[in-house]
């Protein structure tokens, strides 16, 4: 289920989650999931990601959680993250620029190009 | 306590600080969101036509899961108006439709729903669609915090065969204490966000607590070293099974 990718996706529904994953293979990137903040640090400590697409509220641990850990840790504090979650109108994006979060995505809001546009724009 | 739960779904206060609306709007926007975003998928027309048809059925899976909250909130707004009977049933009976109507989702989510006790029960009075109503609340909860052990339903006697109890278990990530405690003190009484249950406001523990009340009965729940069960008490038949 979690292969080494350049994308990983942290998003506790299945089905959100292999969306995700549809968009952003059909537009060329790799991509895998994982649907917990404990499984991400694992798979993340195995094979560092370029950039993380990470729902806000999660089974267990919430995306705070992992921001922290992901803080803490110097090799892994560059890595950019996108918000991508239905908490969007909760959450503004100055508050949670510094945990590394380039973009927060309204999950009922976004167009499949808004993922792509933002993760390419975070790549750069 | 009644009074408090008649008050919050007329437009009263939830959790000390939500009314109604609001929490009944976060706990359907996440299906809605879901459903819009696997139609986007569909109109993407880039998947297969395999993946066309699991997209349509999860579609309709996801729908099926909000209608049946939306047609709970309805239900309950109709429980002063009395019209139910209460009535001798077989709770494993119960038990065994519900994961029956809850397999097709479960099937597709990878996971695997069945009933534990299959022995004779003593019967429980109640009313067959409240009742049912409960038990497809707490399995639907169950659905999105099981790993990928079976959720189990199990129908029992407790206090010396007074009560029935009929319960809903499931093995995954454990709800920390202070979370449990506000589970514990409002449990039934006001829908509470459970943030390691993200999916869930607490509607729907609200919602299946005023059936249980409408039946005598009272929802519970017993935290586990790998998971919870969420339950309902009610009191058992004098009737003697036949079944």
């Amino acid at each position: 289920m979690t292969k080494p990718a350049m994308i990983l996706i942290v998003e506790d529904d299945v089905w959100t989650a292999e969306q995700h994953i549809r968009t952003l293979e059909a537009a060329g990137f790799k991509a895998s999931y994982v649907t917990s903040a404990l499984e991400a640090m694992e798979q993340i400590d195995t094979h560092p990601p370029r950039l993380i697409v990470l729902d806000f509220l999660l089974t267990g641990q919430n995306a705070f959680t992992l921001l922290h850990e992901l803080r803490s840790h110097t090799d892994l504090a560059g890595i950019p993250i996108i918000l991508c979650t239905n908490s969007a109108d909760a959450l503004a994006e100055e508050d949670v620029a510094v945990y590394g979060v380039r973009r927060v995505l309204d999950k009922a809001a976004m167009q499949p190009d808004d993922l792509v546009a933002a993760v390419k724009k975070a790549l750069l | 306590m009644e009074g408090q739960k008649q008050a919050a779904f007329n437009g009263g206060s939830l959790s000390g600080d939500l009314p109604l609306i609001v929490t009944a709007a976060h706990e359907l926007k996440a299906p809605l969101s879901l459903v819009r975003q696997l139609a986007l998928g569909l109109e993407a027309k880039t998947v297969s036509a395999a993946e066309q048809d699991r997209l349509l059925r999860q579609i309709i899976l996801v729908s099926e899961r909000a209608l049946r909250l939306t047609t709970d909130l309805t239900r309950s707004s109709r429980l002063e108006d009395g019209l139910f009977e209460l009535e001798p049933l077989n709770p494993v009976q119960i038990c065994e439709e519900v994961a029956h109507e809850l397999a097709p989702l479960y099937t597709a989510r990878g996971r695997e729903i069945r009933v534990a006790s299959r022995h004779r029960p003593l019967l429980v009075v109640a009313n067959r669609d409240l009742l049912r109503r409960i038990i497809l609340n707490f399995g639907d909860n169950a659905l999105h915090y099981a790993d990928d052990r079976p959720v189990e339903l199990k129908a029992g006697a407790r206090m010396g065969g007074r009560t029935v109890r009929i319960g809903v278990r499931d093995r995954g990530p454990s709800i920390p204490n202070n979370v449990w405690k506000k589970v514990e003190t409002h449990l039934g009484t006001g829908a509470q966000p459970l943030h390691t249950r993200p999916q869930s406001s607490g509607l729907g523990l609200l919602v299946a607590g005023q059936f249980a009340l409408a039946m005598n009965g009272k929802l519970g729940a017993n935290r586990h070293r790998d998971g919870t069960t969420f339950y309902v008490d009610l009191g058992a038949s004098t009737q003697l099974s036949l079944l």
